[in-house]
């Protein structure tokens, strides 16, 4: 076929200058591709439209998860698959790894990458109410420069965010929470595998030294907004209190009110709803009785 | 359209194709190099019925650019045992009546082989997970559940773990 | 069957050609000139095709020609029991469903196939689009095909319905409705064919269920003699009922005559869910008569089902459907009618059960209301009513060997621990 006058072409550079390089160079006329899984279904029966690919897949540094001083930094191209079996994502980022172990089947975790998540910026990505819920900051790379942004700043819609055509997200940087902090991964979807969620929740609960009072909270859902988001009025009703003290139907309710969902093929607005307050006030039960905090309340 | 050269080892053989930047890694195996074990059941990574190993892990191939295997290693079903020497995962598959029509077997073999390297004693909800991405419209799974755990036994009880000798 | 299989475990005689990936499935067959078809479907589901432009498509390089109804004059419409499905819809005629092939276009790559779809121009002069077989059954509804848009009536009469329920002390009446369903075999429509100039005889490798019916519709709608048709039956990768319609047969044949060349079409499974069959949504009113002590005295039912753009095995699917609407239960007063109803969804035909899978969501579910109402355990009564030998079903077919509902009603509440009352 000779309908294509421009020559097509691949990049696999292994340095990450030479990708930013390329990047600038072809702006919008080159597609990133990292594990694909999104990509090859959203280009499905029409690949030809693609001229110019960059494949991020020999890029060491990007693969890498690891500590620096008092941050986890975990490279874009990192797999589901590695976060689920990461020892450190498991010490110190549980429902990180919970979540990528939910991520659809063994096939999409071994090919999909954290990068990809975060880029693609679906409502329904399951790393981005947890990544949340840790304070992720999002390195992004371009040959003008750095920045780093938060979560709340990376996503501005559905499938929408600040990432400019000539930048990479090389690099998400978490914060190492303090030994006292506790949290809670749940994902509602119509199958255990396979499945794009209808809501998440990821709670993430610091406490303070005395081991009884709460120090932070972060309380992040996926699905029920255009971008992933906080309940911050959560954390207002439950910092400075001790975990015993608190209502958790009241702050489920608080959840269910503060949310404005949808009605979509994966569930209605009220199904959402009524799910969110029960998930948390499950995330909440859980937390307690993984911290040992005290008698519940609202029984 | 512009060919692209790459070079890829293919259940053990090495291999220089051409191809384009529209291939799909699926439409490579089957259309150029005609390994139709391989089959296509969505092209959107629902079914797994184009499951291959890529690189020691099980990857859907219809979700992977010709290109992106460049220098990678693949194995299909045709590259792990065939009509003299089944592997044992085979073996169990067509003994315990784990295949009907048989589109989905190829993949959910692969899944299968790849599941009991890694966990040699899946226990039966570790085995659902390790085909969580194949579908099969036809048996209702507890078969091919039979079927894996059928192989597991025989291949822990046997000394060299491949190569099944008895029946 | 010979004795020495029954009782022992026998392999099947493919299995091991389909655990090492040899097995031959249509997509698997390839010929060095073969060309690659794809379809181009209609833009909207109740509209008259106003003007299709496929020239700039033509011009695109690999395509190698494009096919539209102008070129086909002389072929037929097809369907399993009514011919009403055209091969290809043609200018001033009706798309009745998002499934209706409006072009072949015929390429040396798949590529360029898919690439020219997308500049095919099609006009039409929209419709009111019919999607609730509620709406096709009303006076002013607009007509899907020439005739009514209730393809088929249906009746059922077994002794005195009226008697029936003055004998019933409980009467339970409700509507239930089921939805579309789609079979999805993991293998999707596919096919290869060949066009042989010496002989005339086209050769088409598809995985079909009902092989000498479907040549048969084939050759009559291309006007040629059944031996011109001959269909290879390669490794099926699943139907349920799916593969019982024709779906690339037609085009196959056309576009094989039309270039001389291998061809090979195999639908995505986006096209296979929008074009081919699928299990009919019913909607069932049911009313069922019981007396205290728990025996059915009566049932009267009306069953409308929706088949979509086309017949399909539609009037049979509704029918049957209709005729088990006691399920495996003694009832001696039954009435019921049928509606097979024309739409503009997509058509739906055979899938396992063929009508009868609907119908037992309403007589089960009538069985544990009135249960619930008797207060009798609905295992106990389903047993007191089910059928032995001897029992006259509604359409007065008398069972005279082999009723083992009993035993199966019993085994299963065994298998699932079902105490009195609860499972
Ligand atoms: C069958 C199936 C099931 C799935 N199930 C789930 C699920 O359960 N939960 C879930 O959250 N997701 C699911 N997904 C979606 C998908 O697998 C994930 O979002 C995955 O993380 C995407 O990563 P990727 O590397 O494959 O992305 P790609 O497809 O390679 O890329 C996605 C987008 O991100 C861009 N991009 C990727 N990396 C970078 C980078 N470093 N810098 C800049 N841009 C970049 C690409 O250009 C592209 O626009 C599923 C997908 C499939 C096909
Ligand atoms: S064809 Fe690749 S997962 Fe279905
Ligand atoms: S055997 Fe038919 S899909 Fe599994």
């Amino acid at each position: 076929m000779q309908q294509r006058t421009i020559p097509c072409q691949y990049f696999a550079p292994q340095k990450i200058e030479e990708a930013l390089g390329i990047l600038f160079r072809y702006g919008n006329e080159i597609k990133v591709i990292a594990g694909g899984t999104d990509l090859l279904v959203q280009y499905y029966d029409r690949l030809y439209e693609i001229n110019h690919w960059l494949d991020l897949k020999n890029i060491k540094e990007l693969k890498d998860i690891r500590i620096n001083k008092n941050q986890m930094e975990i490279g874009a191209m990192v797999t589901h698959t590695q976060l689920e079996v990461s020892e450190d994502i498991k010490k110190y980022f549980p429902i990180l790894g919970q979540a990528a172990a939910d991520i659809g089947s063994p096939q999409i975790r071994n090919r999909g990458t954290v990068g990809g998540n975060i880029v693609n910026a679906s409502p329904a990505g399951d790393l981005l109410a947890p990544l949340m819920a840790y304070d992720a900051q999002f390195r992004l790379l371009s040959i003008q420069g750095e920045k780093i942004v938060t979560a709340e700043e990376f996503f501005i819609g559905p499938k929408k965010t600040i990432l400019e055509p000539a930048q990479l997200l090389t690099q998400i940087i978490l914060p190492l929470p303090s030994e006292r902090t506790y949290g809670s991964w749940i994902k509602i979807g119509k199958r255990k595998a396979l499945i794009i969620a209808t809501i998440t929740l990821a709670l993430v609960v610091e406490m303070a030294e005395d081991h009884k009072t709460v120090k932070d909270v972060r309380t992040c859902l996926g699905s029920v907004a255009p971008t992933p988001i906080e309940i911050k009025e959560v954390k207002k009703k439950m910092v400075g209190k001790n975990f015993n003290q608190l209502d958790f139907a009241e702050l489920g309710q608080i959840v269910e009110d503060k949310i404005s969902p949808i009605d979509d093929i994966r569930g209605t607005r009220e199904y959402r709803k009524d799910v969110a307050k029960k998930i948390m006030i499950k995330a909440l039960e859980e937390i307690d009785s993984a911290c040992g905090g005290g008698s519940y309340i609202n029984e | 359209m512009n060919k692209l050269n790459i070079e890829l080892t293919v259940n053990g053989k090495k291999r220089k194709v051409e191809t384009t930047t529209s291939t799909r890694l699926l439409d490579l195996i089957r259309d150029d190099l005609h390994l139709t074990g391989t089959k296509e059941g969505c092209g959107k990574g629902e079914c797994g019925a184009c499951t291959v190993i890529m690189n020691s892990e099980l990857a859907a191939s219809c979700l992977v650019l010709a290109l992106q295997a460049d220098g990678a290693d693949i194995t299909t079903i045709e590259g792990i045992g065939n009509d003299k020497c089944l592997d044992p995962v085979q073996k169990a598959f067509i003994e315990t009546g784990a295949v009907q029509c048989g589109f989905c077997t190829p993949g959910m073999i692969l899944a299968a082989k790849k599941l009991l390297e890694e966990n040699p004693h899946p226990d039966e909800e570790e085995i659902k997970r390790g085909i969580s991405g194949n579908l099969c419209r036809c048996t209702g799974y507890q078969k091919i559940i039979d079927a894996i755990k059928l192989a597991a036994n025989r291949l822990s009880s046997s000394d060299s773990g491949r190569g099944e000798k008895d029946a | 069957m010979p004795k020495r299989y029954v009782g022992k475990n026998i392999y099947k005689v493919d299995a091991q050609d389909k655990v090492t990936g040899k097995a031959i499935y249509p997509d698997d067959i390839y010929f060095d000139d073969m060309l690659y078809l794809k379809i181009k479907r209609a833009t909207h589901p109740h509209a008259y095709l106003r003007r299709i432009d496929t020239s700039k498509a033509e011009k695109l390089p690999g395509v190698v020609k494009i096919i539209t109804a102008a070129d086909i004059p002389q072929v037929k419409n097809f369907g399993l029991i009514i011919k009403d499905q055209p091969v290809l819809v043609g200018i001033g005629q009706k798309m009745r469903y998002m499934g209706d092939a409006l072009a072949i276009v015929i390429a040396e790559s798949k590529e360029a196939a898919s690439q020219a779809m997308g500049l095919i121009k099609v006009e039409v002069d929209k419709l009111e689009v019919i999607s609730d077989p509620l709406r096709a059954m009303e006076k002013d509804a607009p007509l899907i095909h020439q005739d009514s848009n209730i393809l088929a009536t249906h009746y059922l009469k077994k002794g005195d319905i009226e008697k029936g329920f003055t004998q019933a002390d409980i009467i339970v009446e409700n509507e239930y409705r089921t939805s579309t369903l789609d079979h999805v075999p993991l293998q999707v429509e596919t096919g290869v064919g060949i066009y042989d100039e010496e002989s005339g005889v086209i050769k088409l490798w598809v995985a079909t269920q009902w092989l000498h019916d479907t040549q048969a519709d084939i050759a009559q709608s291309l006007g040629l003699s059944k031996e011109k048709i001959r269909i290879i039956q390669p490794v099926i990768g699943g139907a349920f009922g799916k593969k019982e319609d024709i779906s690339v047969h037609l085009h196959l044949a056309l576009a094989a005559m039309e270039t001389k060349r291998p061809v090979k079409l195999t639908y995505t499974r986006e096209e296979s869910m929008i074009a081919q069959s699928k299990r009919h949504p019913f909607i069932i009113r049911m009313k069922t008569g019981v007396t205290n002590k728990g025996y059915l005295t009566a049932c009267q039912v009306e069953v409308i089902g929706d088949t979509g753009a086309y017949a399909s095995s539609g009037l049979a699917v509704v029918h049957k459907g209709m005729y088990h609407c006691t399920g495996p239960y003694n009832i001696d007063n039954v009435r019921g009618v049928a509606y097979t109803v024309y739409t503009n969804n997509t058509y739906c035909g055979a899938m396992r059960g063929f009508g009868t899978t609907q119908m037992a969501f309403a007589y089960e579910s009538q069985m544990d209301i009135l249960s619930c109402k008797l207060g009798i355990d609905p295992i106990q009564f389903r047993l007191q009513n089910a059928y032995d030998i001897g029992s006259t079903t509604p359409n007065g077919q008398r069972l005279t060997y082999s009723v083992g509902v009993k035993e199966t009603i019993k085994e299963a509440a065994n298998i699932a621990a079902w105490k009195e009352g609860r499972p």
